[in-house]
């Protein structure tokens, strides 16, 4: 086998057997099923055949991943109990929603703070528990993404939410990954599956959380497979450590009618990459992409979306805005892909954004690619600065300047939660986003 | 009391006010009127710090206090007010949270406490009331698909929450139905006090029916060329500037 190595590290590639030994001791209770260690080798030797995508491959033209071939970031361990891990989970955790709570800390179940109430037609596993849960996705010989293999392989947990037919969950799940203080140069890596039968109904709230001080990489791969008339809401709130690296990769596929509504804000991490890859695969199912993502010195956000409708009749609207400032990069890639049968799809993309330094980046790509021709398709990308006039208005009226850009910022982005009927995330999304502007924005 | 000697001011390198000379006293109402061109709008701009309007000699003081000095907010906070010929639209922003945000910010800058959010929302009612705007219009968007005449009106209602000292009205009466120019004229009246100075920026007389001013301005060529009492307005009106003596387009 050529091995294209972009990593040096030896845990990934030739010492890979020593590694499987880690990954089943001491981190996890019991020594692993043998499909289990032959789907880990074989997503192994996939990673291997491909490497990390580098800077020509054009979905990551924006990320340089180069950077990965000289950092060593060794498997993550399962971490004590401490007031780290406390205070992280108090900042994720919203008390006012009793539902489900499964808390990952370093990529490993916690069961003190996890909690799984019994709920009708619902079974909610995790992969620590239940590895046999995750055979099929695990060991699939799909042509996925050389950085989902690396996960595969190296995946120490994950949670699987099953409803059957017409369950409708009274209550959200809050999935919350959190990061010590002791991953420097760690990784933790997990995975989502989400299966909705037919008409049943869920909504889960993912927090991403981690330390400043350390270089950590979280890497989640999640699947969402809903059935006819299924629908689903994912929110995600990345507020991990500045230093980190933090990519999420979801594949959604929808049944006839079925509704997948995905709405992220980015506002930690080094570098962050959220993939959203939909297929529409039966009629009049759609999809909701919305997501705000806000950076500064140090940082990247990349967003890349994907909507194949596969069927006519199929609806897909994105709306994502970022912010950039001073030293803050971004990108946007967002393509639609309407299959020659796909007739009377009703697809729309709207992509802005607010740069407030000459010295922040904004990148936007986005593609409609048609092959029907009784469609209604549109994409829309801006770039620009705060409007002076709007700043003037507002300190005429007594704001100073670092509270009117405040302000101006909030509104760009208000849009992407306008029109959110949970009043509790709402307050979330908007206390972390005016949080980060007092904090930080430019006076 | 605002008192303005000498101002010279540049706009994109073009010298626009060349020497205006005006105090303003408590209680008092100003009009100034002049010829497109005449530097009405610099003026008030200049008065309020907006950037892009060089004052590059001269001094603007109000209550002995150099204004020139402050930020725009802090003109603001020391009670000054600026009615928009253009009022701006501010997508994403609630006019209910914009007014708040704007009134605290001013209490902040003079040292005093939040209002009350139940106070607030008291104040912004009865004001809205006073000056028949819908309520519903505050919960939406800053101006945001408001026609010429709301515009104006929302700038009447900043205007009395704020409750301003001293209000520059940058031809808040432009491009107003009579309904309007109503609602204008009532938001002025009710400003007005012993304790409160006014001025009016304005092209034509008819806002001057109703609300009487104390002294008439005429500027022209970026000074004030004639001042005067209430008959002022109604002789420009008759005769046009150019039959008192002033050259249109004299900037």
């Amino acid at each position: 086998m050529t091995v294209k190595l972009y990593i040096e590290n030896p845990e990934i590639g030739p010492d890979f057997e020593a590694t499987q030994e880690k990954l089943s001791l001491p981190d996890n209770p019991s020594p692993e099923a043998s499909w289990l260690k032959h789907a880990r080798a074989t997503a192994m030797d996939k990673f291997l055949t491909v490497g990390i995508p580098g800077p020509k491959v054009e979905e990551w033209k924006y990320t340089n991943l180069g950077f990965l071939a000289n950092e060593n970031f060794a498997l993550a361990h399962r971490a004590a109990q401490t007031s780290e891990i406390t205070a992280s989970f108090d900042e994720a955790y919203m008390a006012a929603i009793t539902g489900p709570v499964i808390v990952f800390v370093n990529g490993y179940l916690d069961k003190t703070l996890s909690r799984f109430p019994k709920e009708g037609g619902m079974a909610l596993t995790v992969f620590s528990d239940d590895p046999e849960s995750f055979r099929q996705d695990l060991a699939a010989r799909d042509d996925s993404t050389s950085l989902n293999n690396l996960n595969r392989a190296l995946v120490t947990d994950g949670y699987s939410l099953k409803l059957s037919e017409n369950t409708a969950m009274a209550q959200p799940v809050q999935i919350i990954h959190i990061v010590t203080a002791e991953t420097d140069r760690q990784s933790a890596r997990t995975r989502g599956q989400i299966t909705l039968a037919r008409g049943a109904k869920a909504k889960i709230i993912e927090s991403f959380m981690g330390p400043d001080a350390v270089r950590y990489w979280s890497h989640t791969i999640s699947k969402v497979t809903l059935e006819e008339d299924a629908e689903l809401s994912l929110f995600q709130v990345q507020l991990q450590g500045k230093q980190a690296i933090h990519m999420t990769e979801l594949h959604s596929s929808l049944g006839k009618k079925a509704n997948f509504n995905h709405m992220s804000l980015q506002l930690g991490a080094g570098m962050s990459r959220t993939e959203i890859i939909n297929n529409i695969d039966g009629e009049f199912a759609e999809v909701n992409l919305k997501g705000a993502y806000l950076g500064r010195v140090k940082q990247s956000h990349d967003i890349f979306t994907r909507v194949n409708h596969n069927v006519p009749n199929g609806e897909s609207h994105q709306l994502f805005r970022g912010v950039s400032d001073e030293g803050g990069k971004s990108a946007f890639q967002g393509k639609v892909i309407v299959a020659r049968d796909a007739q009377k799809t009703n697809a729309h993309q709207s992509n802005k954004n607010l740069l407030l330094s000459r010295k922040a980046e904004a990148n936007a790509k986005p593609e409609l690619l048609i092959y029907a021709d009784d469609v209604k398709c549109s994409h829309g990308a801006t770039v620009g600065e705060l409007d002076l006039d709007q700043l003037f208005y507002l300190r005429s009226r007594g704001l100073d300047e670092k509270s009117a850009k405040e302000l101006l910022v909030e509104a760009f982005i208000s849009e992407v939660f306008d029109g959110l009927d949970d009043e509790i995330l709402l307050h979330k999304f908007k206390e972390k986003t005016q949080g980060w502007l007092t904090d930080k924005v430019v006076a | 009391m605002l008192e303005i000697k000498n101002l010279h001011v540049t706009v994109g390198g073009k010298d626009i006010l060349k020497g205006v000379n005006l105090t303003i006293k408590d209680g008092e109402v100003h009009a100034i009127m002049g010829p497109n061109g005449a530097g009405k709008s610099t003026l008030s701009y200049a008065i309020c710090g907006k950037d892009g309007y060089d004052v590059t000699e001269g001094s603007v003081t109000y209550n002995g206090k150099d204004l020139l000095a402050m930020d725009p907010n802090e003109r603001a906070g020391e009670g000054l007010f600026l009615g928009f010929q253009y009022p701006v639209e501010i997508p994403g922003v609630s006019n209910m949270n914009f007014l708040r945000t704007a009134l605290n910010s001013q209490r902040r800058y003079r040292g005093e406490k939040d209002m009350a959010a139940v106070d607030f929302l008291k104040l912004v009612r009865e004001k809205a009331k006073e000056l028949n705007m819908d309520p519903e219009m505050l919960k939406r968007a800053v101006n945001v698909g408001f026609s010429g005449g709301e515009k104006k009106r929302n700038e009447m209602v900043q205007m009395s929450v704020l409750d301003p000292r001293m209000a520059v009205l940058d031809e808040t009466d432009s491009g107003l139905d009579i309904d309007a120019l109503r609602i204008v004229a009532d938001g002025i009246n009710r400003l007005r006090g012993s304790d409160k100075s006014i001025l009016m920026i304005t092209h034509y007389q008819r806002l001057l029916d109703y609300v009487i001013p104390d002294f008439v301005h005429v500027l022209a060529g970026g000074r004030i060329v004639k001042t005067g009492g209430k008959d002022l307005a109604l002789q420009l009106e008759e005769k046009g500037y150019a039959g008192l003596g002033v050259a249109e387009n004299a900037a």
